[in-house]
């Protein structure tokens, strides 16, 4: 925020402007102190006060917007097939729309179903669920239960991409090789390729990963749909780690193919951001303000290009971050340190999240937020600790090129 | 919120559409309570999206909610929501009165909100909160609670897990009342004239022991007053738990009116022994009195504790503390006296006329209050 005199005709509206007659607290100064006092008014959380209640509000009006699949009976299916079949549509549901209602429900037939009941496909599922709820112990609980006790190779399958994909983003890279060797015994092919790709990747091997895996991609005859995009998606993450422009094309294959994948999305409209091609980011994150990662990245992106409508979003994602606050679990960490860094510059409070962030998930780009918070709040020994950590991998990135090893 | 893309688990890995992880990028469901207890009126926000799955709201199933729909459903909204919230007092369920229906605005979209008056059975405050509204849907929906009162303003959650909060704003932990009421216990007993008083009468005839006792030793005596201070205590904290449970209550004028001749008479009861010598059995009895004397002290500051077995306790051991803390300094300083020859034949008898003469001046004071 700047401090901006409206002069007109030699008149100074001081009146607008609250530090213009203090020189010595200009601009960015005054806001900071204004800030800080703010900060000191408020022991804890402060709440603004609720919004009024209209009692006068027209018929016709159009108040909210239901998704299709919003369940409306609460009755539990009886067969284990009418209940995986149920969650796993409740679980798609989340994915494609960034929506937590309905991991939600999903975890409340899980609740009122018997433990004696849950079968290899239910346990797999259970623990996609409690993956995405970030409760990793639990997640990894099921899936070693799968592991252990399914004949069915479809299960196996897929729990073992599902371990390999936890082990992943919690950095634990050696378990993750296991788990991608033993998927490849299982089920050979791009799927497993990529598995190990983004392993290697991550342990200083990205150039050769990438190498591989694009040849794999070109040898398949005519690959079936989900091993194409599962390959390509890789791609473009090791291709933007080693700093490469065809990153966008590789993302861009799988939005054609798939528009609701919010995680490709975030990784794209990262990478323009990083570029500065904000009208690319504005273009991509359009329609998703409900989405905090995207609705995060494209208020970075307005304040950047002074966008009239910047100051509305970013209004709507503090009043969203502070009730998330109140209910006390913040599961978007991320994407609160990153509002907290580039949009209100308050780089201590961004440190704690992403710290706490960081602890549970070594993403690049968890890793990168870590390192620009620690940077910017002067943390020379989380910098340290992290550094240490990528050396130990191995693990180099293109998006923060400052970070040796 | 930052999964790689992963896999919906599915049974054909080939049908599988390569999506997201991400969790949360979304704010999930919660419902706003804001309770005034100033004003005794609660606020309660829901969101549509979250109504509809409760009452029929997208009764043309079009997928959207238009105002006439939501006025149209009023009474059903107002129902199921009122069903999920409960205010109670210790005197019974609190009801509620509707002063205000209309819509509210949060940071994803709109909700339902109503503001109700809340009475209570007695006209007593609220003191705790139930909130049970789509715990059985979702699991993660969440209600958030903002409570003003005269000291500010608090936040709380209510979850499945936890869905019951208790409004009184001091509410504190077995062992946070346990050391309150010891501390407590302690300062009346510094505090307290009379108290100190009488505690001093009880320690004189021991310090007036002649040296032909066998067991004389600073020691041995501080042993022996610690079994008359304690038998005083036992004794007190027997009425006192009797008072506090409301199992029995004199009139608080004429206990203190008692209390105070009873201190004259153990003061006299040193010079002329009438009651007899032996002094534990003295503490004892008088100690019964004494603790209805405590119990209208106590009764002040217990209002709004649940747990009074823990405040009792805390209370009656606080006293006890005082009390052998007092000894410990004391006796050996009238120890020390005693071996000034003018000690029995002067200080005593003149700390026993002091004491009998305050301490019946005391009575006629509070007997004429009577």
């Amino acid at each position: 925020m700047t401090c901006s005199v409206n002069t007109k005709g030699n008149r100074v509206h001081l009146a607008q402007c609250p530090a213009c007659f203090l020189p010595a607290l200009r601009g960015r100064a005054f806001w900071i102190g204004l800030g800080l006092a703010g900060l000191l008014l408020s022991p804890h959380l402060l709440q603004a006060a609720p919004s009024p209640i209209e009692s006068d509000f027209r018929d016709d009006t159009v108040l909210a917007t239901l998704p299709e699949a919003i369940p409306i009976s609460n009755q539990e299916p009886d067969t284990a097939t009418g209940l995986a079949d149920r969650i796993q549509q409740l679980i798609g549901e989340a994915r494609g729309t960034g929506d937590p209602r309905f991991f939600g429900y999903a975890e409340r037939l899980f609740q009122q179903w018997p433990e004696s009941r849950m079968d290899d496909r239910l346990l797999v599922l259970r623990a996609t669920l409690f993956q995405s709820l970030h409760r990793f112990e639990q997640a990894r609980k099921d899936l070693a239960t799968v592991l252990k006790r399914t004949r069915n190779r479809e299960h196996r399958v897929q729990a073992r991409l599902t371990l390999a994909n936890l082990e992943i983003v919690q950095g634990h890279y050696m378990e993750a090789k296991k788990q991608c060797q033993a998927l490849a015994r299982d089920y050979p092919g791009l799927i497993a390729g990529s598995c190990h790709a983004q392993v290697a990747a991550r342990t200083g091997q990205a150039r050769a990963a990438y190498q591989r895996l694009q040849t794999s991609l070109a040898e398949v005859d005519r690959p079936d749909v989900t091993s194409r995009l599962w390959a390509e998606g890789t791609l473009g993450d090791i291709a933007a780690q080693l700093g490469r422009a065809e990153a966008e094309q590789h993302w861009r294959r799988v939005l054609a193919a798939s528009p609701s994948d919010l995680y490709t999305r975030t990784m794209l409209a990262d990478w323009h951001l990083q570029r500065g091609n904000h009208n690319k980011v504005l273009a991509l994150t359009d329609g998703y303000d409900q989405v905090d990662s995207l609705a995060v990245i494209r208020s970075i992106a307005m304040i950047r290009s002074d966008h009239p409508e910047r100051n509305t979003l970013t209004r709507q994602l503090r009043e969203r971050f502070s009730e998330a606050r109140w209910r006390g679990v913040l599961l978007h960490q991320r994407d609160y340190a990153r509002f907290l860094l580039d949009v209100e510059a308050r780089a201590e409070q961004a440190l704690k999240y992403a710290r706490e962030n960081w602890a549970s998930q070594r993403e690049p780009l968890d890793s990168r937020l870590l390192l620009r918070a620690a940077r910017a709040a002067g943390d020379t020994k989380t910098l340290t600790r992290l550094e240490q950590w990528l050396k130990q991998h191995g693990q180099t990135d293109a998006r923060y090129p400052e970070v040796s090893s | 919120m930052t999964m790689p893309r992963t896999w919906l688990p599915c049974l054909l890995l080939l049908t599988l559409i390569s999506q997201s992880g991400l969790a949360f990028a979304h704010k999930a469901s919660d419902s706003f309570i804001y309770l005034d207890t100033n004003e005794r009126e609660l606020r309660i926000d829901v969101a549509l999206r979250d109504l509809a799955l409760l009452v029929p709201l997208d009764q043309d199933g079009d997928l959207q909610i238009t105002g006439r729909e939501v006025r149209s459903q009023r009474e059903a909204i107002t129902r199921t929501v009122e069903r999920a919230l409960e205010l109670s007092a210790e005197s019974g369920i609190c009801s509620l009165q509707g002063l205000q229906w209309g819509l509210s605005r949060h940071s994803d979209g709109r909700y339902a909100a109503a503001r109700y008056r809340i009475s209570c059975p007695g006209g007593a405050g609220a003191e705790q909160l139930r909130y049970s509204l789509l715990f059985d849907r979702d699991s993660l929906h969440r209600g958030l609670v903002e409570i003003t009162s005269d000291t500010g303003s608090s936040l709380a959650v209510l979850s499945p897990d936890r869905n019951q909060l208790a409004l009184a704003t001091e509410t504190s932990g077995p062992l946070a009342t346990f050391i309150m009421f010891l501390r407590e216990g302690v300062i009346h007993l510094l505090i307290g004239l009379d108290h100190i008083l009488f505690l001093l009468v009880l320690v004189l005839p021991v310090s007036l022991m002649g040296k032909e006792s066998e067991s004389d030793t600073v020691k041995a005596r501080m042993f022996g007053l610690a079994g008359i201070v304690t038998a005083f205590t036992v004794a007190h904290s027997i009425t006192l738990a009797l008072a506090a449970l409301d199992l029995v209550t004199l009139p608080i004028a004429w206990v203190e009116t008692i209390i105070a001749l009873s201190i004259a008479v153990a003061a006299l009861n040193v010079a002329w022994p009438v009651l007899g010598k032996k002094t534990w059995k003295l503490a004892f009895a008088f100690g019964l009195v004494h603790g209805f004397g405590f119990a209208s002290v106590l009764g002040d500051l217990t209002s709004g504790v649940s747990d009074m077995a823990v405040a009792l306790a805390g209370f009656n051991l606080g006293v006890e503390l005082g009390q052998l803390g007092l000894l410990v300094l004391g006796f050996p300083l009238l120890y020390l006296l005693s071996q000034w020859r003018l000690y029995q034949r002067a200080l005593v008898p003149g700390i026993l006329l002091a004491v009998a003469g305050t301490s019946l001046f005391w009575a006629a004071e509070r007997a004429a209050s009577i």
